[in-house]
């Protein structure tokens, strides 16, 4: 029987925030979610459900997108803002005079309106691009930051503050200006197994997705220099984000993967021709018959040769949406992707042939509906056979009613209604109601 | 823009007589200028919505989703939006450039405004329905061509219910950057940060001073 995902709504953060929410980001480890609105950022706790906090008076328009600086320590709280004022801001939340664990697990209740705000210190404004800042991303380490601007830029900030981070210092390593459109969206590859596996160079790579239609993949030479190794061309439309593979699911130790969304409304996933494939296809690379080839147009003759990577199109995951997919998340627990968009559909995701799964999930799950029972029961053949095959498990129409959506984020569950605190996974999206929705996903098969 | 930077200096304007009218103008404007982008911007939920106990494909949680729960049913039932009451809310916008409205120089006409589902389909209120109004600029490479699709996306956008999806696009061989121009108007980003940006933003509600 094949395998079903049964969507469920749960109760919506408090407040409604009654005006268009763009993104809604979690904490890679602490119960908190931050979420974009007008200009400010209101961050709710995933414990009780509620509004922890707001950063606010920082921007003098929308507040696009947010990003929290990961490796802080554990005092302290960090998120960078990226503004339609053409700005990106810095925020620190100083446990010292807050107490954040006390902070992070009770708030909401018994804080007073008027003192929302007053642990969040607006610390510093990176300016330089010309435009609205659409997108900001942090490298695994937190020492780079990435952002992206209707300039057509995508610039590149290292945190140069001393160790304890107690100076603020930024300094701008790099401004990328090859796309021919905005810059919609940037994604540092995470830290997984697979990213360093064959490093012929620096261990971070970048990819940006723009309004001209294309991905562009970015790699530091030996010279320190950034330049754009590979250009991803496919999608018909913007690209409105992208999100690598978030862990070597398949236990190959292959390169991740990366996954990318569309005004086209399809989801895309690319894949790294890596040096033992391309022996292998030695014969196809002249051809140039293959579907979705990834081009190399628009690459300046002066890059180096050895740096050039081959990206294919391997997915295009089933076509369910009918209007611009704005965005999709793929989960690093269970492998499934999820994607929202213009037409207020949520649509979940699995991979046949995930071998990988079972083992990740059999550890911490004692309940039978998990989304490995489902992927396994499915993956009787070759793992490599079947790699690039997705199918839909389930979706749900109106997930906002009327509105859009613009974000969907796979975030862990903190509240008293979860089984298994910080394990369970839950989706949460984020509309042009400004309504914040949990969503519960079960697998059954 | 000064008189003699006229894209187009003499362009056919038609009577007010001469527009497509159904005489009794059954929808008009509900806001005063200075609220006319503000549900754009900031929108304020004019049909709260949440998901509904009513869906049968959601079971019900009652203690959770009391928030949700509103008087939507009782207040809402949808009367069918057709092309002409779309023309209407759209051909009063005046020409940034011409002392005439949309309409009087056949920037938008009434066989270029679609609406699908048709509106005499009865369908569930939460379902979407597509308009897409097709422009005419009056000459093919007029510069404002930008502005005028934002005026027109602004004004449907603010006038009609959440569950319409408003595409504006350049009629087909009328514009000389018709795919730029069409590109432009359908991201919905891009039309969000040029609400905010204050030239513009005068420049629209100067257009919009017309619409009743």
């Amino acid at each position: 029987m094949e395998a079903a995902a049964h969507i469920t709504p749960l109760a919506a953060l408090k407040p409604d925030l009654y005006q268009r929410a763009w993104a809604s980001v979690p904490h890679p480890t602490l119960p908190l979610l931050a979420t974009t609105h007008a200009n400010q950022v209101t961050v709710f706790s995933l414990t009780t459900l509620s509004k922890h906090s707001v950063l606010a008076g920082g921007h003098t328009r929308s507040v696009r997108a947010v990003t929290w600086q990961p490796a802080q320590p554990a005092t302290r709280l960090r998120l960078v803002t990226g503004s339609f004022d053409a700005s990106a801001g810095l925020w620190t939340w100083d446990a010292e005079s807050a107490g954040l664990e006390r902070e992070v697990t009770t708030a909401g209740a018994g804080v007073e309106e008027d003192d929302d705000d007053k642990d969040w210190e607006f610390n510093l404004v990176l300016e330089g691009h010309e435009h609205e800042v659409k997108g900001v991303a942090f490298n695994p380490s937190g020492q780079y930051l990435a952002t992206c601007s209707r300039d057509k830029s995508v610039w590149i900030w290292e945190d140069v503050g001393g160790a304890g981070g107690e100076d603020d210092e930024w300094e701008t390593v790099a401004v990328l200006s090859e796309h021919d459109g905005d810059v919609k969206a940037v994604a540092w590859c995470p830290d997984v197994a697979g990213r360093s596996s064959k490093a012929r160079y620096s261990a971070d790579v970048l990819a940006s997705a723009s309004y001209d239609n294309t991905v562009r993949i970015w790699r530091e030479d030996v010279d320190g220099e950034w330049i754009c190794v590979a250009v991803l061309e496919g999608h018909d439309g913007t690209v409105w984000g992208l999100q690598w593979e978030p862990s070597t699911t398949k236990g190959d130790n292959k390169f991740p993967r990366l996954m990318t969304w569309s005004a086209d409304a399809t989801v895309r996933i690319w894949t790294l021709r890596e040096e033992e494939d391309e022996e292998d296809q030695g014969e196809d690379v002249s051809g140039g018959s293959r579907l979705f080839r990834s081009g190399l147009g628009g690459i300046p003759n002066t890059m180096r040769r050895s740096m050039r990577e081959e990206w294919e199109c391997t997915a295009v995951l089933p076509r369910v949406h009918t209007r611009a997919v704005y965005s999709a998340t793929w989960s690093a627990d269970t492998g499934l992707v999820a994607s929202a968009g213009s037409d207020g559909l949520i649509v979940v995701y699995a991979e046949d042939g995930d071998g990988d799964a079972d083992v990740k999930m059999a550890s911490p799950s004692p309940q039978p509906e998990t989304a490995a029972a489902a992927i396994e029961s499915s993956a009787e053949n070759g793992a490599e056979e079947r790699r690039g095959a997705w199918r839909v498990l389930g979706k749900v129409d109106n997930a906002h009613g009327p509105y859009e959506v613009n974000h969907i984020t796979w975030c862990k569950r903190f509240d008293a209604g979860a089984e298994r605190k910080g394990e369970e996974e839950m989706l949460v999206t984020t509309g042009d109601d400004g309504v914040i929705r949990p969503w519960q996903v079960r697998i059954s098969s | 823009m000064p008189k003699a930077d006229l894209d187009n200096e003499n362009p056919t304007i038609l009577n007010v007589s001469q527009l497509p009218s159904r005489r009794q103008k059954t929808r008009s404007a509900r806001n005063g200028p200075d609220s006319k982008y503000d549900h754009i911007l900031f929108p304020k939920q004019p049909w709260p919505w949440g998901p509904s106990k009513t869906t049968s494909s959601w079971p019900s949680d009652d203690d959770e989703d009391e928030v949700e729960e509103d008087a939507y049913h009782d207040e809402y039932t949808e009367e069918p939006i057709d092309e002409q009451e779309i023309y209407d809310l759209i051909s009063t916008i005046s020409d940034p450039e011409h002392p005439h409205t949309l309409g009087q120089l056949s920037v938008v006409g009434l066989p270029d405004i679609y609406v699908t589902p048709a509106p005499t389909e009865r369908l569930d209120p939460r379902s979407l329905r597509t308009v897409l109004v097709e422009l005419t600029p009056t000459i093919n490479h007029c510069s404002l061509a930008t502005v005028i699709g934002l005026a027109v996306r602004a004004r449907l956008e603010q006038a009609l219910p959440p569950n319409y999806r408003v595409d504006v696009r350049m009629k087909d061989g009328s514009h000389a950057q018709d795919d730029q121009v069409n590109k432009q108007l359908a991201d919905k980003e891009r039309v969000a940060a040029a609400l905010e940006n204050d030239t513009l933003r005068g420049m629209l509600d100067k257009m919009l001073e017309t619409c009743a």
